[in-house]
Protein backbone atom coordinates (compact mmCIF):
# COMPACT_ATOMS: atom_id res chain seq x y z
CA UNK A 1 0.00 0.00 0.00
CA UNK A 2 3.24 2.40 0.98
CA UNK A 3 4.19 1.40 -2.27
CA UNK A 4 1.26 2.27 -4.41
CA UNK A 5 0.64 5.54 -2.69
CA UNK A 6 4.50 6.87 -3.41
CA UNK A 7 3.87 5.27 -6.92
CA UNK A 8 0.49 7.53 -6.85
CA UNK A 9 2.45 10.38 -5.54
CA UNK A 10 4.88 10.53 -8.22
CA UNK A 11 2.40 9.93 -11.17
CA UNK A 12 1.00 13.25 -9.90
CA UNK A 13 3.84 14.88 -9.25
CA UNK A 14 4.16 13.98 -12.88
CA UNK A 15 1.04 15.03 -14.35
CA UNK A 16 2.17 18.57 -12.94
CA UNK A 17 5.17 18.91 -13.91
CA UNK A 18 4.04 18.17 -17.55
CA UNK A 19 0.94 20.55 -17.27
CA UNK A 20 2.87 23.20 -18.69
CA UNK A 21 1.46 26.12 -20.98
CA UNK A 22 0.98 25.07 -24.55
CA UNK A 23 1.04 28.67 -25.67
CA UNK A 24 4.37 29.02 -24.15
CA UNK A 25 5.69 25.82 -25.66
CA UNK A 26 4.78 27.22 -28.92
CA UNK A 27 6.08 30.67 -28.49
CA UNK A 28 9.02 28.92 -26.91
CA UNK A 29 9.38 27.06 -30.70
CA UNK A 30 9.01 29.99 -32.73
CA UNK A 31 12.00 31.80 -30.73
CA UNK A 32 14.02 28.87 -31.95
CA UNK A 33 13.11 28.38 -34.73
CA UNK A 34 13.25 32.36 -35.70
CA UNK A 35 17.11 31.39 -34.01
CA UNK A 36 17.97 28.31 -36.10
CA UNK A 37 17.88 26.32 -33.49
CA UNK A 38 15.98 23.52 -34.62
CA UNK A 39 16.65 20.62 -31.96
CA UNK A 40 15.21 23.21 -29.63
CA UNK A 41 12.37 23.86 -31.31
CA UNK A 42 11.90 20.39 -31.83
CA UNK A 43 11.59 20.30 -28.41
CA UNK A 44 9.36 22.79 -27.52
CA UNK A 45 6.54 21.23 -30.31
CA UNK A 46 6.87 18.10 -28.49
CA UNK A 47 6.53 19.33 -25.18
CA UNK A 48 3.36 21.07 -26.75
CA UNK A 49 1.69 17.98 -28.11
CA UNK A 50 2.21 16.35 -24.68
CA UNK A 51 0.51 19.19 -23.54
CA UNK A 52 -2.60 18.57 -26.07
CA UNK A 53 -2.33 15.01 -25.51
CA UNK A 54 -2.87 15.79 -21.29
CA UNK A 55 -5.87 18.00 -21.87
CA UNK A 56 -7.36 16.13 -23.99
CA UNK A 57 -7.10 12.99 -21.64
CA UNK A 58 -8.74 15.58 -19.32
CA UNK A 59 -11.34 16.45 -21.59
CA UNK A 60 -12.25 12.82 -22.36
CA UNK A 61 -12.51 11.83 -18.93
CA UNK A 62 -14.96 14.50 -18.04
CA UNK A 63 -17.23 12.75 -20.76
CA UNK A 64 -16.99 8.87 -19.55
CA UNK A 65 -20.18 7.83 -17.10
CA UNK A 66 -19.81 8.55 -13.47
CA UNK A 67 -21.20 4.65 -13.27
CA UNK A 68 -20.69 1.80 -15.03
CA UNK A 69 -24.05 -0.33 -14.27
CA UNK A 70 -23.48 -0.19 -10.28
CA UNK A 71 -20.15 0.52 -10.06
CA UNK A 72 -19.43 3.47 -9.36
CA UNK A 73 -15.93 5.70 -10.95
CA UNK A 74 -13.08 6.15 -8.87
CA UNK A 75 -11.87 9.43 -9.20
CA UNK A 76 -8.12 9.16 -7.37
CA UNK A 77 -7.66 6.46 -9.38
CA UNK A 78 -8.25 8.40 -12.83
CA UNK A 79 -5.19 8.73 -14.80
CA UNK A 80 -4.11 10.55 -18.11
CA UNK A 81 -0.27 9.49 -19.87
CA UNK A 82 0.94 11.65 -22.75
CA UNK A 83 3.91 10.04 -24.56
CA UNK A 84 5.54 10.74 -27.72
CA UNK A 85 6.71 8.07 -29.38
CA UNK A 86 5.32 4.23 -29.64
CA UNK A 87 3.12 4.46 -26.87
CA UNK A 88 0.90 6.99 -27.82
CA UNK A 89 -1.17 9.24 -24.88
CA UNK A 90 -3.29 6.90 -22.68
CA UNK A 91 -6.90 7.72 -20.80
CA UNK A 92 -7.83 5.52 -17.93
CA UNK A 93 -10.54 5.22 -15.42
CA UNK A 94 -11.55 2.42 -12.92
CA UNK A 95 -15.08 1.50 -11.87
CA UNK A 96 -15.87 0.14 -8.53
CA UNK A 97 -13.37 -0.27 -5.72
CA UNK A 98 -12.32 -3.61 -6.00
CA UNK A 99 -14.22 -4.63 -9.01
CA UNK A 100 -11.16 -4.47 -11.50
CA UNK A 101 -13.83 -3.04 -13.78
CA UNK A 102 -12.43 0.35 -15.91
CA UNK A 103 -12.04 2.04 -19.50
CA UNK A 104 -8.70 2.60 -20.97
CA UNK A 105 -8.10 4.47 -24.14
CA UNK A 106 -4.95 4.74 -26.39
CA UNK A 107 -4.66 7.26 -28.80
CA UNK A 108 -2.39 8.13 -31.13
CA UNK A 109 -0.10 5.26 -31.30
CA UNK A 110 1.15 3.62 -34.82
CA UNK A 111 1.12 0.02 -32.48
CA UNK A 112 -2.64 0.59 -32.22
CA UNK A 113 -3.19 1.37 -35.80
CA UNK A 114 -1.62 -2.07 -36.53
CA UNK A 115 -3.75 -3.51 -33.78
CA UNK A 116 -6.86 -2.19 -35.16
CA UNK A 117 -6.00 -4.23 -38.81
CA UNK A 118 -5.37 -7.21 -36.92
CA UNK A 119 -8.77 -7.08 -35.14
CA UNK A 120 -10.38 -6.64 -37.74
CA UNK A 121 -9.21 -9.70 -39.74
CA UNK A 122 -11.88 -12.12 -38.91
CA UNK A 123 -9.67 -15.28 -39.11
CA UNK A 124 -6.55 -14.37 -37.46
CA UNK A 125 -7.98 -13.41 -34.44
CA UNK A 126 -10.27 -10.84 -34.12
CA UNK A 127 -13.89 -9.88 -35.21
CA UNK A 128 -14.98 -13.39 -35.46
CA UNK A 129 -17.15 -15.42 -33.29
CA UNK A 130 -16.64 -18.19 -31.21
CA UNK A 131 -17.96 -19.40 -27.86
CA UNK A 132 -16.78 -17.17 -25.89
CA UNK A 133 -15.90 -13.88 -28.79
CA UNK A 134 -18.26 -12.20 -30.43
CA UNK A 135 -18.37 -8.60 -33.08
CA UNK A 136 -21.48 -5.91 -31.61
CA UNK A 137 -21.69 -2.85 -33.06
CA UNK A 138 -21.41 -0.20 -30.12
CA UNK A 139 -23.34 3.46 -32.07
CA UNK A 140 -22.41 1.79 -35.18
CA UNK A 141 -18.80 0.88 -34.26
CA UNK A 142 -17.65 -2.58 -35.32
CA UNK A 143 -16.58 -3.83 -31.90
CA UNK A 144 -15.39 -7.02 -30.37
CA UNK A 145 -16.68 -8.52 -27.27
CA UNK A 146 -15.03 -11.00 -25.16
CA UNK A 147 -16.53 -12.69 -22.01
CA UNK A 148 -13.64 -13.65 -19.56
CA UNK A 149 -14.48 -16.29 -16.62
CA UNK A 150 -16.34 -15.14 -13.84
CA UNK A 151 -15.47 -13.00 -11.18
CA UNK A 152 -15.61 -14.51 -7.32
CA UNK A 153 -19.49 -13.95 -7.11
CA UNK A 154 -20.21 -16.03 -9.89
CA UNK A 155 -20.96 -13.05 -11.92
CA UNK A 156 -19.33 -12.89 -15.34
CA UNK A 157 -16.77 -11.03 -16.31
CA UNK A 158 -16.47 -9.19 -19.97
CA UNK A 159 -13.85 -7.07 -21.87
CA UNK A 160 -15.26 -4.66 -25.06
CA UNK A 161 -12.47 -3.89 -27.55
CA UNK A 162 -13.76 -0.71 -29.88
CA UNK A 163 -11.04 0.19 -32.37
CA UNK A 164 -10.83 3.69 -34.16
CA UNK A 165 -7.87 4.40 -36.43
CA UNK A 166 -5.16 5.06 -34.31
CA UNK A 167 -7.18 4.58 -31.24
CA UNK A 168 -7.99 1.61 -29.23
CA UNK A 169 -10.91 2.12 -26.52
CA UNK A 170 -10.73 -1.15 -24.23
CA UNK A 171 -14.04 -1.43 -21.38
CA UNK A 172 -13.61 -4.21 -18.63
CA UNK A 173 -16.58 -4.72 -17.40
CA UNK A 174 -16.06 -7.68 -14.18
CA UNK A 175 -19.63 -8.59 -12.46
CA UNK A 176 -21.90 -8.20 -15.13
CA UNK A 177 -24.51 -9.43 -17.68
CA UNK A 178 -23.56 -8.60 -21.13
CA UNK A 179 -26.80 -6.17 -21.15
CA UNK A 180 -25.09 -4.16 -18.63
CA UNK A 181 -21.92 -4.03 -20.13
CA UNK A 182 -23.96 -3.00 -23.55
CA UNK A 183 -25.79 -0.31 -22.05
CA UNK A 184 -22.89 1.24 -20.77
CA UNK A 185 -20.78 1.00 -23.69
CA UNK A 186 -23.87 2.66 -25.29
CA UNK A 187 -23.61 4.94 -22.73
CA UNK A 188 -20.26 6.77 -23.67
CA UNK A 189 -20.49 9.21 -25.79
CA UNK A 190 -17.94 7.59 -28.67
CA UNK A 191 -18.86 10.63 -30.98
CA UNK A 192 -17.40 13.24 -29.00
CA UNK A 193 -14.41 10.89 -27.96
CA UNK A 194 -13.47 10.16 -31.35
CA UNK A 195 -13.72 13.63 -32.30
CA UNK A 196 -11.19 14.43 -29.59
CA UNK A 197 -8.78 12.07 -30.00
CA UNK A 198 -8.71 11.29 -33.79
CA UNK B 1 -17.24 -24.56 -36.32
CA UNK B 2 -13.78 -23.44 -35.83
CA UNK B 3 -12.83 -26.22 -37.91
CA UNK B 4 -15.49 -25.74 -41.27
CA UNK B 5 -13.67 -21.91 -40.91
CA UNK B 6 -10.87 -22.86 -41.20
CA UNK B 7 -11.29 -25.65 -43.55
CA UNK B 8 -13.40 -23.25 -45.91
CA UNK B 9 -9.79 -20.55 -45.49
CA UNK B 10 -7.51 -23.58 -46.49
CA UNK B 11 -9.84 -23.93 -49.31
CA UNK B 12 -9.78 -20.46 -50.58
CA UNK B 13 -6.03 -20.00 -50.39
CA UNK B 14 -5.71 -23.36 -52.05
CA UNK B 15 -7.63 -22.13 -54.86
CA UNK B 16 -6.37 -18.82 -55.49
CA UNK B 17 -3.04 -20.16 -56.59
CA UNK B 18 -4.54 -23.27 -58.25
CA UNK B 19 -5.60 -21.02 -61.58
CA UNK B 20 -1.99 -19.44 -62.20
CA UNK B 21 -0.43 -22.73 -61.26
CA UNK B 22 -2.49 -24.02 -64.13
CA UNK B 23 -0.63 -21.25 -66.40
CA UNK B 24 2.75 -21.87 -65.07
CA UNK B 25 2.11 -25.89 -66.14
CA UNK B 26 0.80 -24.46 -69.16
CA UNK B 27 4.46 -22.17 -69.74
CA UNK B 28 6.74 -25.22 -68.95
CA UNK B 29 4.89 -27.82 -71.28
CA UNK B 30 5.54 -25.10 -74.49
CA UNK B 31 9.00 -24.27 -73.11
CA UNK B 32 10.02 -27.83 -73.27
CA UNK B 33 8.24 -28.75 -76.46
CA UNK B 34 10.14 -25.56 -78.02
CA UNK B 35 13.26 -27.27 -76.53
CA UNK B 36 12.94 -30.61 -77.98
CA UNK B 37 11.89 -29.36 -81.23
CA UNK B 38 15.15 -26.91 -81.38
CA UNK B 39 17.43 -30.56 -80.25
CA UNK B 40 15.66 -31.95 -83.17
CA UNK B 41 15.54 -29.73 -85.49
CA UNK B 42 19.36 -28.81 -85.05
CA UNK B 43 19.84 -32.63 -85.59
CA UNK B 44 17.89 -32.52 -88.46
CA UNK B 45 19.21 -29.60 -89.84
CA UNK B 46 16.03 -27.76 -90.22
CA UNK B 47 17.10 -24.74 -88.24
CA UNK B 48 16.08 -21.81 -90.32
CA UNK B 49 12.12 -23.55 -90.36
CA UNK B 50 12.49 -23.48 -86.60
CA UNK B 51 13.46 -20.33 -86.47
CA UNK B 52 10.39 -19.06 -88.30
CA UNK B 53 8.09 -21.04 -85.98
CA UNK B 54 9.38 -19.80 -83.12
CA UNK B 55 9.55 -15.69 -83.96
CA UNK B 56 5.83 -16.64 -85.02
CA UNK B 57 5.36 -18.17 -81.35
CA UNK B 58 7.15 -14.98 -79.78
CA UNK B 59 4.75 -12.29 -82.08
CA UNK B 60 1.50 -14.60 -80.78
CA UNK B 61 2.78 -14.21 -77.12
CA UNK B 62 3.59 -10.88 -77.44
CA UNK B 63 0.05 -10.00 -78.76
CA UNK B 64 -1.76 -12.06 -76.36
CA UNK B 65 -0.19 -10.06 -73.20
CA UNK B 66 -0.24 -6.29 -75.14
CA UNK B 67 -3.87 -6.54 -74.07
CA UNK B 68 -3.05 -6.04 -70.58
CA UNK B 69 -1.16 -2.24 -70.78
CA UNK B 70 2.69 -1.77 -69.43
CA UNK B 71 3.45 1.25 -67.44
CA UNK B 72 6.09 2.73 -69.40
CA UNK B 73 6.68 5.94 -67.53
CA UNK B 74 5.13 8.97 -66.43
CA UNK B 75 6.93 11.66 -64.32
CA UNK B 76 6.34 10.25 -61.22
CA UNK B 77 5.30 12.29 -57.99
CA UNK B 78 6.28 16.12 -57.50
CA UNK B 79 8.54 16.68 -54.57
CA UNK B 80 5.98 18.98 -51.93
CA UNK B 81 7.92 21.06 -49.76
CA UNK B 82 7.69 20.22 -46.28
CA UNK B 83 5.41 21.85 -44.18
CA UNK B 84 5.93 25.40 -43.18
CA UNK B 85 7.19 25.27 -39.80
CA UNK B 86 5.80 29.29 -39.01
CA UNK B 87 2.04 28.24 -40.52
CA UNK B 88 2.09 25.26 -38.99
CA UNK B 89 2.70 27.13 -35.22
CA UNK B 90 -0.05 29.66 -36.07
CA UNK B 91 -2.74 27.42 -37.16
CA UNK B 92 -1.79 25.28 -33.63
CA UNK B 93 -2.11 28.70 -31.97
CA UNK B 94 -5.10 29.24 -33.63
CA UNK B 95 -6.88 26.07 -33.17
CA UNK B 96 -5.78 25.49 -29.43
CA UNK B 97 -7.48 28.88 -28.47
CA UNK B 98 -11.03 27.45 -30.73
CA UNK B 99 -10.28 24.46 -28.04
CA UNK B 100 -10.16 22.09 -31.56
CA UNK B 101 -7.49 20.36 -29.83
CA UNK B 102 -7.22 17.72 -32.74
CA UNK B 103 -6.65 19.85 -35.59
CA UNK B 104 -4.01 21.96 -33.23
CA UNK B 105 -2.37 18.56 -32.52
CA UNK B 106 -2.60 17.81 -36.32
CA UNK B 107 -0.63 21.45 -36.73
CA UNK B 108 2.00 20.64 -34.21
CA UNK B 109 3.03 17.15 -36.19
CA UNK B 110 3.24 19.24 -39.16
CA UNK B 111 5.37 21.78 -37.67
CA UNK B 112 7.60 19.04 -36.27
CA UNK B 113 8.33 17.46 -39.33
CA UNK B 114 8.74 20.55 -41.16
CA UNK B 115 11.97 21.03 -38.31
CA UNK B 116 12.88 17.73 -38.72
CA UNK B 117 12.93 17.10 -42.34
CA UNK B 118 14.95 20.85 -42.49
CA UNK B 119 16.97 18.77 -39.84
CA UNK B 120 18.40 15.87 -41.78
CA UNK B 121 18.78 18.66 -44.62
CA UNK B 122 21.40 20.21 -42.57
CA UNK B 123 22.95 17.36 -41.40
CA UNK B 124 23.20 15.86 -44.98
CA UNK B 125 24.77 19.04 -46.36
CA UNK B 126 27.62 19.07 -43.50
CA UNK B 127 28.67 15.35 -44.76
CA UNK B 128 32.04 15.18 -46.26
CA UNK B 129 31.54 14.76 -50.02
CA UNK B 130 33.52 12.02 -50.09
CA UNK B 131 35.24 9.46 -48.23
CA UNK B 132 37.68 6.82 -48.69
CA UNK B 133 37.96 6.95 -52.48
CA UNK B 134 34.42 6.91 -52.56
CA UNK B 135 31.54 9.67 -53.99
CA UNK B 136 28.43 10.75 -52.33
CA UNK B 137 25.79 9.48 -54.21
CA UNK B 138 23.09 12.09 -53.91
CA UNK B 139 20.12 10.55 -55.40
CA UNK B 140 20.04 7.84 -52.47
CA UNK B 141 19.88 10.56 -50.33
CA UNK B 142 17.09 10.32 -47.65
CA UNK B 143 15.15 12.27 -44.71
CA UNK B 144 12.64 10.27 -43.41
CA UNK B 145 10.35 12.10 -40.80
CA UNK B 146 7.20 10.31 -39.70
CA UNK B 147 4.79 11.95 -37.30
CA UNK B 148 5.65 10.02 -34.42
CA UNK B 149 8.35 12.28 -32.70
CA UNK B 150 12.24 11.76 -32.53
CA UNK B 151 11.63 7.88 -33.05
CA UNK B 152 11.53 7.53 -36.21
CA UNK B 153 13.76 10.54 -37.54
CA UNK B 154 16.12 8.91 -39.82
CA UNK B 155 18.92 10.29 -41.99
CA UNK B 156 20.47 8.26 -44.86
CA UNK B 157 23.52 9.17 -47.36
CA UNK B 158 25.33 6.44 -49.46
CA UNK B 159 28.68 7.09 -50.58
CA UNK B 160 30.15 4.66 -53.50
CA UNK B 161 33.13 4.11 -55.64
CA UNK B 162 30.57 3.02 -58.54
CA UNK B 163 32.14 -0.31 -58.19
CA UNK B 164 31.47 -2.51 -55.66
CA UNK B 165 32.41 -0.70 -52.55
CA UNK B 166 29.34 0.82 -50.76
CA UNK B 167 29.37 2.59 -47.58
CA UNK B 168 25.61 3.68 -45.91
CA UNK B 169 25.74 6.38 -43.10
CA UNK B 170 22.10 6.22 -41.20
CA UNK B 171 21.65 9.16 -39.05
CA UNK B 172 18.74 9.03 -36.22
CA UNK B 173 16.74 6.46 -34.23
CA UNK B 174 17.70 3.21 -36.01
CA UNK B 175 14.90 1.26 -33.97
CA UNK B 176 16.70 -1.92 -36.29
CA UNK B 177 19.99 -1.79 -34.26
CA UNK B 178 18.83 -0.74 -30.98
CA UNK B 179 18.16 -4.28 -29.71
CA UNK B 180 22.05 -5.25 -30.82
CA UNK B 181 23.54 -2.11 -29.59
CA UNK B 182 21.27 -2.06 -25.81
CA UNK B 183 22.47 -6.06 -25.87
CA UNK B 184 26.06 -5.24 -26.26
CA UNK B 185 26.27 -2.71 -23.94
CA UNK B 186 24.55 -4.60 -21.10
CA UNK B 187 25.94 -7.79 -21.20
CA UNK B 188 29.29 -7.43 -23.09
CA UNK B 189 31.30 -10.42 -21.81
CA UNK B 190 28.23 -12.76 -23.66
CA UNK B 191 28.66 -11.51 -27.14
CA UNK B 192 32.98 -11.00 -26.56
CA UNK B 193 33.95 -14.44 -25.65
CA UNK B 194 31.99 -16.55 -28.44
CA UNK B 195 35.16 -18.74 -29.62
CA UNK B 196 38.15 -17.62 -31.99
CA UNK B 197 36.68 -15.19 -34.42
CA UNK B 198 34.96 -12.18 -32.55
CA UNK B 199 32.02 -11.04 -34.82
CA UNK B 200 30.86 -8.21 -32.58
CA UNK B 201 33.19 -6.15 -30.41
CA UNK B 202 33.39 -2.47 -28.83
CA UNK B 203 36.00 0.01 -30.23
CA UNK B 204 36.00 3.83 -29.71
CA UNK B 205 35.37 6.81 -32.37
CA UNK B 206 36.43 10.16 -32.08
CA UNK B 207 35.97 9.21 -28.07
CA UNK B 208 32.33 7.69 -28.80
CA UNK B 209 31.69 4.44 -27.52
CA UNK B 210 30.97 2.12 -30.56
CA UNK B 211 30.54 -1.30 -31.74
CA UNK B 212 31.76 -3.03 -34.59
CA UNK B 213 30.56 -6.14 -36.17
CA UNK B 214 31.07 -8.25 -39.31
CA UNK B 215 28.96 -10.60 -41.02
CA UNK B 216 29.77 -12.27 -44.01
CA UNK B 217 26.84 -11.39 -46.16
CA UNK B 218 26.70 -7.92 -44.90
CA UNK B 219 30.11 -6.51 -44.60
CA UNK B 220 31.25 -4.42 -41.76
CA UNK B 221 28.09 -2.63 -39.79
CA UNK B 222 29.61 0.05 -37.55
CA UNK B 223 27.01 1.73 -34.53
CA UNK B 224 28.20 4.67 -32.26
CA UNK B 225 25.25 5.29 -30.01
CA UNK B 226 24.19 9.53 -30.03
CA UNK B 227 23.39 10.85 -26.67
CA UNK B 228 20.00 9.75 -25.45
CA UNK B 229 18.15 8.19 -28.02
CA UNK B 230 20.22 8.36 -31.61
CA UNK B 231 22.99 6.59 -33.41
CA UNK B 232 25.19 6.77 -36.39
CA UNK B 233 25.46 3.75 -38.45
CA UNK B 234 27.90 2.96 -40.96
CA UNK B 235 27.24 -0.38 -43.00
CA UNK B 236 30.26 -1.01 -45.12
CA UNK B 237 29.88 -3.36 -48.09
CA UNK B 238 33.52 -4.68 -49.91
CA UNK B 239 35.28 -2.86 -47.21
CA UNK B 240 39.25 -4.59 -46.98
CA UNK B 241 39.71 -4.80 -42.97
CA UNK B 242 38.08 -2.58 -39.88
CA UNK B 243 40.75 -0.08 -40.59
CA UNK B 244 39.44 0.57 -43.60
CA UNK B 245 35.50 1.20 -41.80
CA UNK B 246 37.67 3.04 -38.77
CA UNK B 247 39.15 5.73 -41.06
CA UNK B 248 35.97 6.08 -42.90
CA UNK B 249 34.07 6.65 -39.55
CA UNK B 250 36.63 9.51 -38.65
CA UNK B 251 35.76 11.13 -41.73
CA UNK B 252 32.54 12.00 -40.39
CA UNK B 253 32.02 14.80 -37.13
CA UNK B 254 30.29 12.90 -34.62
CA UNK B 255 30.25 16.39 -32.62
CA UNK B 256 28.70 17.94 -35.32
CA UNK B 257 26.13 15.15 -35.52
CA UNK B 258 25.57 15.57 -32.13
CA UNK B 259 24.87 19.07 -32.19
CA UNK B 260 22.98 19.54 -35.34
CA UNK B 261 20.22 16.87 -33.38
CA UNK B 262 20.27 18.39 -30.06
CA UNK B 263 21.76 14.99 -28.24
CA UNK B 264 24.47 15.80 -25.59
Amino acid sequence: MKKYSIFISILFFTLSVNAQDFSKDIADAKSSYAAGKLADAHFSLEQAIQEIDMIVGKEVLKLLPAKMNDQASVEKDDQVTANVGFVGATVHRSYGDTTGSQVEIISNSPLIASLNSFLNMPLVGGMMRNSTTKVVKIQGYKSRLEKQGDNDNGKPNYQLQIPFKSALITITANGMDENAVMSFANSIPLDKIAALIQ
Amino acid sequence: MKKIIFLLAIGFILSVPATSNAQLLKKLKEKASSAVNKAIDSKTGNETQENANSSSSESSSQSTSGNRPVNKGGVGLKNTAPPDVNAAMEDANKSFTANNYSDARYSVQQALMGIEIQLGHELLKSLPANVDGMDKDTTQDKVVSTQWGWNNMTIQRVYSDKKDKQCTITIGNNMLYSGLVNAYFGNAYAVESNGKDQNVKQVKVQGNKAIISYDESKGYTLIVPVGQSSMVVWECINFANEDEVMNTANAFNIDNIKKTLGEK
